[in-house]
């Protein structure tokens, strides 16, 4: 792949986490939250994506951020009262992003948003909710600006560049005047102000371009009535030869009259910089007011000097202090020299960091390095060779057997010391597959608004258990049967708000959705308020299709077990949202597919509970390797309910072959496993396996031998082959030969039609 | 076993001119051969696990270093029966559209360059064959057809009942 696409992929992907972090502090905005970091989080979001897209000239992006960007400025500013804020219109703008980040990654048409960007430009413009003199601040935010803003507002990373070239400009023109660039606000004296002098250190990584953040916009966080004046000091920038343009080499002294707490200031640079980034002075006012021209001064100084030195600042500032001491450890030590006169206070983790230095660098470095990307692909193969291992250390346990008896003791205890590390290796290894189900969790939010939109319900979602871990492959296949599962509360479960105040509940219904982990499985539960399942349509329905006997007697219980059948819908209108009764039987049918299971609670009037239980990986399952002529299968242990000898089970004959045996108490179906799948070789099939179907059924198995039970690593028998009939997919035993593991469901459809050999026998006339 | 895997320049005259690798092999008295480039390794035979039902020419599944891959038998498919495999016996480990299969063999000859105009188009051969042959090339005393493998995977050449159906009608 070329370079510029595979960034273009990350861009996207991390499109994805940032679109889930916006949504997710929209909400909780929604429901009420005050806590600025979900304001800042959700601008950082929309920043971001904007920035990316704007590299990546996606222009119907960028612009639709940009002017989202703008009205969710307002509230970070504190120009928009967080109660006055339209959430539902950002919430719904959010989806929009979505739409456009999709659309760009497919190189497809965005559709055009103008009744939203309309509705965004109005936010702020309410009355009185902005006073009208407050300039805007530097840079970042200017009042909300219309459509075609993808000219004016050019790609940022490139404009990020732009800057720096006209630093670099007006040093070699000018070296006196650097300062002129930033002339929104003329330097001011700094004691015709009320407040506190700060000076602000800012030494942002190289890599703050490519985190998509510009120097204005770290100023633009700063009130810009405050700022007394802004000096680049580009002594860091290389030799022209060598410089790579997408490095930052800017570094900014920053000299504000202030009344803002030093927090405060922290705090705006919570999502520009990292604590380690900036330093923050605060001058005495003891200090800094008593010798106010001498301040000033030192200002003018400042303006002045291209490579604005902290030492010389804190010479002019403080009379009080020897200067040339001060110059002189100034540059190594800033906050030895800055006793005297001047009160450092650093950012908080700046300060832990400062503690235990060097040897802690990788906590302070937290913020940029927690994580790495890594293929896909690449963890697969890491898997795939833990399977290997795994593989070849039953081989040695089978090698090993034949061994006399001395050598075997001592070796069979490196091979348990082996084979626990395997596990635990496996378990690791699992451990970097595992994501957390936030993935899927993130996309219901949306799912129930849109819902709730078209139905005319009013409900909550409530997300618990999101950071819940399961393996990749699961989470891909979770989408489906969560969206089925909401859909079906949403539409079938909860009632309309005014049912709802009818049945004395409170309007507006409570969708919960909580991931946790039971007993080496994930257990999914969509619990609603709703109505419950109306267990008499319900059964009715079933009469009249036949599924259930007309004087049957069901339980309670097994009634609502039924909504698991094909092709019932107790819906009373189709709509499109559910009730064709595809739904939770197909839902019902893939959960199985990969292991799984999923069973319903309910409480009439009070309403209903679904939870899906599935395992952890798709990569491992444990096992019971048994023997049929000269063949060997596994059958998956989860399917097996008891194993025992045929001459402990009467069998009686029915009609047509098929055998049927007595197991406690019920006729059972008995198939002989031989027969079914072809095995070569005689057989005697002595032993029967129970094992369970899908339907929860039991069927009896006939095979040879059980040979053990083991861990077996999963093998796709589709990737060089196709499908077979009978089994799911196959593993490799400890002697390197391969054998089928065993789906009883397919394998009872397999016996149902298939026993002879296939059509190859058929004789055709011509 | 031994294999010798000389090189035989057809025509030193021409050595760049389209020019085909091929490798050939045996089975029974006659050769085959594929392009070197579809080739991914020559194994001596291993026991493989059968497939429900599966098609005659169908061996079964064996693993390659953690690959699971499905063996067919080129004797059933030209309709010469089984193969009774030996550790003699070879397959050869074959690319062929995305998948990954093993042919089984009675020996690997050797590896030709052929120029393409060398390549003739297969006659109307004997019904087995019919769709496995893609073409003819003379070497020596021996002719060797050039094998279409996804027709030998896809039905190695015998025909379901259904397309014989669809053939007549």
């Amino acid at each position: 792949m070329d370079p510029l696409a595979e960034l273009k992929q990350t861009f996207f992907q991390e499109c994805e986490e940032l679109l889930g972090a916006l949504e997710l502090r929209l909400q909780a905005l929604d429901e009420g939250s005050t806590d600025p970091e979900d304001v800042n989080a959700a601008f950082r979001a929309i920043h971001s994506i904007k920035g990316g897209a704007g590299a990546f000239g996606c222009t119907e992006l960028v612009a639709f951020a940009h002017v989202f960007e703008a009205s969710l400025d307002h509230l970070r500013s504190g120009r928009v009262a967080l109660e006055d804020a339209p959430f539902a219109l950002f919430l719904r703008c959010s989806d929009a992003v979505a739409d456009l980040v999709s659309a760009a990654r497919n190189d497809e048409p965005a559709r055009p948003r103008p009744d939203l960007l309309a509705a965004l430009e109005q936010v702020g413009k309410a009355p009185g909710a902005a006073p009208a003199a407050a300039p805007p601040p530097p840079a970042a935010a200017p009042a909300p600006v219309a459509a075609p803003a993808p000219a004016a507002d050019a790609p940022l990373g490139v404009a990020a560049l732009g800057n720096l070239l006209a630093m670099v400009e007006a040093k070699t023109a000018s070296p006196s005047n650097v300062d002129a660039g930033w002339g929104d606000e003329p330097a001011k004296p700094a004691s015709t102000k009320p407040g506190r002098t700060i000076i602000l250190r800012i030494a942002p990584e190289s890599d703050l371009f490519r985190r998509v953040i510009e120097p204005r916009v770290v100023f633009a966080s700063l009130p810009a009535d405050d700022i007394v004046s802004i000096v680049c000091d580009l002594g860091q920038v290389p030799a022209l030869e060598t410089i790579d343009v997408s490095d930052c080499f800017m570094r900014f002294v920053v000299t504000m009259r202030t009344e803002l707490s030093v927090e405060d200031i922290c705090s705006r640079f919570d999502f520009t910089l990292a604590t380690e980034e900036f330093q923050i002075e605060v001058v005495e006012d003891a200090a800094a007011a008593a010798p106010a021209p001498a301040a000033t001064a030192g200002n003018a100084e400042v303006s002045g000097s291209v490579a604005a030195d902290l030492s010389a600042i804190l010479a002019k500032l403080g009379p009080a202090s020897p200067s040339s001491e001060a110059a002189e450890a100034a540059p190594a030590a800033p906050v030895a020299v800055a006793a005297p006169v001047t009160a450092v206070v650093e950012a908080p983790a700046a300060k832990a960091a400062a503690r235990a230095p060097a040897n802690d660098a990788a906590a302070a470095r937290q913020r940029t390095a927690v994580s790495v990307r890594v293929d896909l692909d690449r963890i697969d193969k890491l898997m795939n060779l833990v399977g290997e291992i795994v593989i070849t250390q039953s081989m040695l346990v089978e090698c090993v057997r034949s061994l006399p008896y001395d050598v075997y003791a001592k070796t069979a205890e490196g091979i348990l010391t082996l084979s626990r590390q395997t596990r635990e290796l496996q378990d690791h290894v699992m451990a970097v597959r595992a994501q957390p189900v936030k993935a899927v969790f993130q996309r219901m939010p949306r799912l129930v608004r849109e819902l709730a939109q078209t139905l005319g319900k009013e409900v909550r979602l409530v997300l618990e258990g999101e950071n819940t871990e399961v393996d990749k492959t699961i989470i891909e296949e979770l989408a489906d049967p969560l969206t089925h599962m909401i859909r079906n509360s949403m539409d079938h479960g909860l009632e309309t708000p005014e049912d709802r105040i009818a049945a004395g509940k409170s309007p507006e219904g409570t969708i919960k959705l909580i991931a946790e982990h039971r007993a080496g499985r994930i257990v999914i539960s969509v619990t609603d308020d709703g109505r419950g399942i109306g267990r008499d349509r319900l059964l009715a329905k079933a009469r009249s299709r036949g599924l259930v006997g007309a004087d049957e007697k069901l339980a309670p219980e097994e009634i609502d077990q039924l909504i698991f059948a094909a092709g019932l819908s107790t819906a009373e209108v189709i709509s499109d949202v559910s009730g064709r009764g595809v739904g939770m039987d197909v839902v019902r049918r893939n959960v199985e597919s990969l292991g799984g299971r999923i069973s319903v609670d309910s409480e009439p009037g009070r309403g209903c509970k679904f939870t899906l239980a599935l395992p952890l990986t798709l990569a491992v399952l444990e096992g019971m390797v048994i023997r049929c002529g000269a063949d060997r299968y596994v059958i998956p242990i989860a399917s097996v309910i008891e194993t025992q000898h045929l001459a402990s089970t009467p069998i009686e004959h029915l009609t047509f072959g098929q055998e049927v045996l007595r197991w406690r108490g019920e006729i059972t179906p008995l198939h002989r496993l031989g027969a079914v799948m072809g095995s070569s070789g005689t057989r005697n099939e002595n032993i029967i396996i129970i094992a369970e179907t899908e339907r929860g059924d039991n069927v009896g198995i006939a095979v040879d031998e059980i040979v053990g039970q083991q861990q077996v690593v999963v093998k796709s028998l589709e990737g060089n082959y196709g499908t077979v009939h009978g089994a799911s997919a196959a593993t490799i035993l400890g002697d390197g030969l391969v054998a089928l593991i065993l789906d009883v469901d397919s394998m009872l459809r397999l016996a149902a039609t298939g026993e002879r050999p296939p059509a190859t026998e058929l004789k055709l006339a011509g | 076993m031994t294999l010798q895997l000389g090189e035989k320049h057809f025509s030193s005259a021409q050595p760049e001119s389209a020019a085909r690798r091929i490798v050939t092999f045996k089975v029974g008295d006659r050769t085959f051969g594929i392009d070197v480039g579809m080739v991914r390794e020559i194994k001596g035979w291993q026991a493989t696990t059968p497939l429900p039902h599966a098609a005659p020419h169908v061996r079964g599944v064996l693993n390659l270093r953690g690959v699971i891959l499905a063996v067919y038998d080129l004797r059933t498919s030209i309709g010469l029966g089984t193969t009774d495999a030996t550790a003699t016996h070879v397959i050869v480990v074959v690319d062929i559209e995305d998948k990954v299969a093993g042919l089984l063999v009675d020996s690997v000859s050797d590896i030709v360059d052929v120029p393409v105009s060398a390549v003739r188009p297969a006659p109307d051969l004997e019904r087995d064959e019919h769709g496995l042959i893609e073409g003819l090339v003379l070497l020596d005393t021996d002719i060797v057809a050039l094998l279409d493998l996804a027709a030998v995977i896809r039905d190695g050449g015998v025909e379901t009942p259904m397309a014989k159906l669809a053939r007549a009608s």
